[in-house]
């Protein structure tokens, strides 16, 4: 079965110009081409510095990449260049069709745990009443404690915040999701039921791209691991290869 | 792209200029970033703003950031329809789907525009309230502007309106000047909203609160913002509340637009010179 490509990034560049510090350039992204396919999950591998945030951030427009192109194909198999979308029309594709969960929670104050994702599931397109349902299920698959649920955020520890902010992330999950770091505050237990829900977004059609650090959590979730280094990608292929592969360049 | 629908645009700044002295291409050119001040040399003609431009739809927050002096509150004040700009165009989208082009209105219309469709936000609560009259009467003021007669009925939208932000009923009675900066800001909230207008300008809405009293009273704001499909300009040199408000962002320098761009890009990756100095001053 050929599954249909979500993502296609080809010959993508990113350069920082440090204005204020000499002027001088620092390359993160240097050539950049990868495709991610719906219901794939690539994984991103490499040494801190290899450019893999960078990659993802480029992806999300957090950061304005050089050159290069970053095309997202929607449902209906338009092929979106996102690098020539003004803003307003990003902030409209991060709803439904771009997602990025980061390691850290950033909410508004005073919202609750279940708000939090509830508000996620509305801004993807789910009406309020299903939403909440739906975020009570998220909830309960990343074994947050209920008596949290209606509690607000800011209060809660580190593990548990990742987990709102993972289940935010992947409620009502959107087309291409990326995921930088998303259990790296997990303990054993709560962190196997995140990489569970995970391996599910996969098995439901999501398109993935992410860094995660442990390679046991690429070994068990990707289809696919990009080794990159120094802002290219050096090796694409199944995991157990590549991972043996970096393996090798980390000794 | 049409694949991409995005909500019509509601407020439209375009070419926006102010200028104190005459202009001509020789000022334009003496002034601004490039040149490092706003105030030319030969002739002493100040551009407050110049070619400043900018949309903003429904439901969508846009912030405008720099430092005191570049042009900020110039942008806000000629949208308010307070000063009447050199140069350039600012339009709305009224609830009723006709368009005002308030830098040609009279001020007759630009207050009724101003009861109607747009409200302000102000850092200063006493600048936006009558602080020795009541919370109740504060709120009244606008809607008896907007044609409201029946007491019953504007107690019942004003109690509706306090509830909403979260002011306690039982406070409706008192003099605004008696209640803490964060209520007073509350009030403001509840006053601006009276008459659903569908552009909110907010100059430093939680400047001068207390932490966690500002985080109540931005959490509220986004909460409206979005209820209501407003469309919103925010001023800040908060980056916290720029982050929490906006979803894109201009960066003024000596009256002009150096940067725009989406508000987690202009944090992470500033491009321009001066956008960067503003972002790293921040974070350090």
């Amino acid at each position: 079965m050929s599954r249909t490509e979500v993502l296609d990034v080809a010959g993508l560049t990113k350069s920082f110009t440090l204005h204020n510090i000499d002027g001088r350039s620092v390359v993160a992204l240097d050539g950049v081409d990868l495709t991610v396919k719906a219901g794939e999950h690539v994984a991103l591998a490499g040494s801190s510095g290899a450019g893999k945030s960078s990659l993802l951030k480029c992806v999300y427009r957090t950061y304005l990449p050089s050159s290069g192109s970053v095309v997202l194909v929607d449902e209906h198999g338009e092929r979106i260049d996102l690098l020539s979308l003004s803003e307003r029309e990003i902030v409209a594709l991060r709803g439904r069709r771009l997602g990025y969960v980061s390691q850290f929670l950033r909410s508004q104050p005073r919202r609750t745990a279940l708000q939090i994702v509830a508000d996620a599931a509305v801004m993807r397109g789910v009406v309020r009443g299903d939403a909440v349902a739906m975020a009570e299920m998220a909830l309960n698959r990343l074994r947050l404690d209920r008596s949290l649920w209606d509690v607000h955020a800011s209060v809660l520890s580190g593990g548990e915040r990742q987990r709102v902010n993972l289940a935010a992330g992947t409620v009502s999950p959107p087309r291409l999701l990326l995921l930088d770091e998303p259990v790296s505050a997990l303990d054993p237990a709560n962190r196997v039921a995140a990489l569970d829900l995970i391996g599910s977004l996969t098995e439901s059609g999501v398109a993935v791209l992410s860094v995660f650090h442990d390679l046991e959590a690429m070994e068990r979730l990707a289809s696919r691991v990009v080794l990159m280094r120094a802002g290219r990608v050096i090796e694409d292929g199944p995991p157990t290869e590549v991972l043996q592969l970096e393996l090798g360049v980390a000794r | 792209m049409n694949q991409i629908d995005v909500e019509p645009e509601v407020l439209e700044v375009s070419a926006l200029g102010r200028a104190y002295g005459p202009v001509d291409d020789g000022v334009i050119a003496r002034t601004g970033p490039l040149a490092g001040t706003s105030k030319c040399a030969t002739t002493g003609t100040v551009l407050a703003a110049w070619d400043v431009s900018f949309a903003v739809a429904a439901g969508e927050a846009l912030g405008v950031i720099g430092e005191s002096g570049s042009g900020k509150s110039t942008v806000m004040r000629c949208i308010a329809g307070d000063v009447v700009p050199s140069a350039g165009t600012v339009t709305l989208r009224r609830s009723d789907g006709s368009f005002a082009t308030i830098t040609e209105m009279s001020p007759a219309e630009v207050r009724g525009l101003r009861v109607h469709d747009l409200a302000i936000v102000h850092q200063n609560p006493a600048d936006g309230l009558d602080l020795r009259i009541t919370a109740g009467g504060n709120i009244a003021d606008p809607l008896t502007a907007a044609g409201w007669r029946n007491f019953g009925s504007i107690r019942e939208r004003a109690g509706e309106l306090l509830r909403r932000t979260e002011v306690p009923l039982e406070r409706m009675d008192d003099p605004v000047g008696a209640f803490s900066g964060g209520m007073r800001q509350r009030v403001q909230l509840a006053r601006a909203l009276a008459n659903n207008p569908s552009v909110v300008l907010l100059d430093e809405p939680t400047t001068g609160l207390d932490a966690s009293v500002a985080a109540g009273v931005l959490d509220l704001i986004r909460s409206l913002l979005e209820e209501f499909s407003i469309a919103a300009v925010v001023v800040s040199h908060d980056f916290s509340v720029i982050e929490m408000l906006t979803q894109r962002c201009v960066v003024m320098q000596h009256g002009r637009v150096v940067e725009h761009g989406l508000t987690d890009q202009l944090l992470e990756d500033p491009i321009h010179p001066y956008s960067q100095r503003l972002v790293g001053a921040a974070r350090s």
